[in-house]
């Protein structure tokens, strides 16, 4: 294909006057043996590299699809859907997502953190080492109990549910938890499990550490026993059913009584 | 027929066109002499430059106290100079003197203008050592190869300007109906470098984007570097010397087109896939990786065009030095590419993201493909500038076996402790001095790869002295890398 660019290359243009240089002729042997300048062929397309093309732009094309998060410029996340819903869930100020977590949700994260190491997910503790809160009369019975234990710990032989304990010892939890997670891990085992005592709320754990300021070490399982089984001051009526899950409820706020 | 049963003498030619022809390229070779070498020349003390900096920094990660009290030898100064002097001083000036032989021989007219280019050489020069020694007193901007300080990066982009003119001249004045595909891969080059530093510096500096978007704009430039600037004039020229060499045209025109304009569109959404994980809208860093995918496009179509070309003269390779260079280049182009599509999946980018990995994928495509394909053209260029032949092939063969033995190395290393150090980060259980610590030995044997390159460079630098100080042998037949037997001087290599 190249014939005609051979031929027209005899008469060299201005600026090639070869004529007038004598040492031209002993042109660097480099050149003299080298070959033509490279042509093109034009062999067609194979049909596999068609196939190879399709592949490419159809995987190229599902990866945008699967992966684009819905081309949204807020969307960090490749998949999609999720950034929307946290994007409501941020809202404008960081402490309105904190209020929207019910009391028993945030009190869920706190067990999961600090208690359930001894008293299990299923809050049937271990057997002959840690009490089950699951059915147990001081988790259900009204809150003034539990909330001696938590913020105090407890230490010496105790009797749960008609089984012997008392081999480990419960740390306090007062200079750890603040009054809010105090009561919402409260209200979280009082509901969870099938039990369903009232909720905590930060003032009665609050009334509670003061009235216990002058207790400095752990309770013992006469020391409960000594205070009536009686719900704190300033809660809910006695017995009223704890919040269904989910429903929510601003921290410090009463919750409304059902039924 | 020599025993390799390939043709080495080209059949067709009358007599009187291939004399008129051969002193045509002649003078063109001889008009292209001062510039040429003063590219080269220049990138040559470049490469040994950034050599001895790339040994330094990669001996500083695993022994941190080398020479730490001393400022301008930091960790954070020495690496980007490494890799200006690399990507600016060597890889660049050598890629543009072969763009220049390459410009004039393919638009078949004496070398015009050569005040521009000596004039681009100088201020290419200035900017370099200017911006190298800004970085080395702590001016470094810190952006990836972006680093020069403001009054560099303009040197460098007048140095561009004088090039770049001079390139779209000689196109202005070329003769001859065709316009070979080395040509639209060497114009496209010379925009496509302008595009990338103006639209680089612009956004970065003159009038810098918000927050994390710049380094969304940073990856962009420093990917687009490799694919639109030494991408185009590494395959640019890959698709000169293999037919040339082998006396064979392109096996095909269509081919040809398809891998240009496919590598030309997909090749500017990249960029963006080395952000994986990071605070990016997921349609950005998805579109560059889907873009990453179809760059398998072009690489297959070029990649086959290459070796369709080869095929049946993979013999050769025993004797031309170019074409072992070049065809192994080539190889690597591929290589690297896939490797690029790999690292850049999600799934994968997990674990290799900022890891060393990364490290290992700039070199695959600056010293595997494009450096590898530069030292064929320079061993087929330099002789036909100084009238003389390379002169010992013993020296030839060290530096190719250095090299690739050298970068292999490499790239596995860094590879494996990529991998290595991405999954160990994701371990929480290990603290993150371990992570580091497990890649040590890697890093190691990536400083032994070094040695091998320091030593494949001052071999070269050495060869090539003396082709500049007109040491090399004076004869007809060329430096082949064994000897070939029966047919002389008339094999075409």
């Amino acid at each position: 294909m190249n014939e005609e660019t051979a031929k027209s290359a005899s008469p060299i243009g201005q600026g090639m006057d070869y004529g007038e240089q004598a040492d031209v002729q002993q042109v660097h042997a480099a050149v003299q043996r080298e070959k033509r300048e490279p042509r093109v062929g034009a062999e067609p397309l194979s049909i596999w590299l068609i196939a190879v093309y399709g592949l490419a732009v159809f995987f190229g094309g599902a990866y945008l699809g699967r992966y684009s998060g819905n081309f949204s410029g807020d969307a960090l996340d490749p998949y999609g859907g999720e950034p929307q819903a946290m994007k409501k869930a941020a809202g404008p100020q960081g402490e309105q997502q904190q209020a929207e977590l019910s009391p028993r949700d945030r009190g869920k994260k706190i067990f999961a953190a600090n208690c359930q190491t001894c008293h299990q997910a299923n809050g049937l503790g271990v057997a002959g080492q840690y009490p089950p809160l699951a059915g147990s009369e001081f988790t259900t019975g009204g809150s003034r109990r539990p909330a001696m234990i938590v913020l105090k710990g407890l230490q010496g032989p105790v009797t749960v549910k008609g089984q012997k304990f008392g081999t480990a010892v419960m740390q306090p939890w007062d200079k750890t938890l603040t009054d809010q997670k105090i009561a919402d891990v409260l209200t979280y085992e009082r509901s969870e499990w099938g039990n369903s005592a009232s909720p905590v709320t930060a003032e009665q754990v609050a009334a509670l550490r003061k009235e216990l300021a002058n207790h400095p070490e752990s309770f013992g399982e006469h020391d409960i026993l000594a205070v009536p089984d009686e719900d704190l001051p300033g809660g809910a009526p006695a017995g009223a059913a704890p919040p269904k899950p989910g429903e929510a409820a601003k921290p410090g706020e009463s919750p409304k009584p059902q039924g | 027929m020599n025993a390799s049963g390939i043709p080495l003498k080209e059949p067709s030619v009358s007599a009187a066109a291939a004399d008129a022809e051969q002193v045509e390229r002649a003078l063109i070779d001889a008009s292209t002499r001062v510039p040429v070498l003063m590219f080269y020349a220049s990138a040559m003390a470049w490469l040994i430059i950034g050599t001895l900096l790339a040994g330094f920094v990669s001996f500083k990660l695993h022994t941190p106290d080398l020479f730490s009290d001393i400022s301008f030898l930091t960790w954070g100064r020495v690496r980007p100079a490494h890799m200006n002097v690399m990507v600016y001083g060597w890889a660049s000036m050598a890629g543009i003197g072969t763009a220049i032989w390459l410009m004039a021989r393919l638009c078949r007219t004496v070398l015009r203008y050569p005040l521009l280019l000596v004039a681009g050489a100088g201020f290419w020069n200035l900017g370099v050592l200017l911006g190298v020694g800004g970085i080395l007193l702590g001016d470094s901007t810190g952006y990836q190869w972006l680093e020069f300080p403001h009054y560099a990066a303009i040197i460098l982009f007048v140095a561009y300007t004088l090039i770049a003119s001079w390139a779209v001249l000689m196109f202005r004045f070329r003769r001859g109906e065709q316009i070979y595909i080395t040509q639209w891969y060497l114009l496209g080059a010379f925009l496509w470098f302008p595009w990338l530093y103006a639209a680089g510096q612009l956004m970065l500096f003159v009038v810098p984007v918000q927050g994390v978007l710049q380094s969304a704009v940073g990856w962009w430039y420093a990917n687009n570097l490799l694919f639109l600037w030494f991408g185009a004039i590494g395959l640019g020229t890959a698709y000169y010397m293999i037919p040339k060499v082998i006396g064979r045209p392109v096996y095909s025109y269509h081919l040809a087109t398809i891998g240009f304009w496919t590598y030309a569109l997909f090749s500017s959404w990249t960029g963006m896939q080395r952000l994986v994980d990071g605070p990016f809208p997921a349609w950005m860093v998805t579109a560059s990786i889907a873009a990453t995918i179809l760059t398998i496009i072009p690489v297959a179509t070029v990649g086959l065009n290459h070796h369709m070309t080869m095929q049946g003269y993979f013999p050769l390779l025993r004797y031309s030095p170019t074409l072992r260079f070049t065809v192994f280049g080539a190889i690597s182009y591929t290589v690297f590419s896939v490797v690029g599509v790999l690292i850049s999946l999600r799934s994968v980018a997990r674990y290799v993201n900022f890891t060393q990995a990364s490290i290992a994928y700039s070199h695959l495509g600056l010293y595997a493909f494009f450096t590898m394909v530069i030292f064929g053209s320079m061993y087929y260029i330099v002789p036909r500038l100084v009238g003389r032949e390379w002169r010992y092939a013993s020296l030839i063969k060290l530096h190719f076996w250095a090299s690739v033995y050298g970068i292999g190395l490499m790239t596995l290393m860094l590879l494996a402790g990529g991998f290595l150090q991405g999954e160990n980060m994701e371990n929480p259980s290990l603290a993150f001095s371990e992570t580091t610590e497990t890649v040590l030995p890697y890093l190691r044997g990536r400083s032994l790869a070094g040695i091998l390159l320091t030593a494949s460079h001052f071999i070269f630098a050495y060869h090539f002295g003396l082709m500049l100080f007109g040491l090399g042998r004076t004869s007809t037949v060329p430096t082949f890398l064994n000897p070939v037997e029966a047919e002389g001087p008339e094999t075409h290599l």
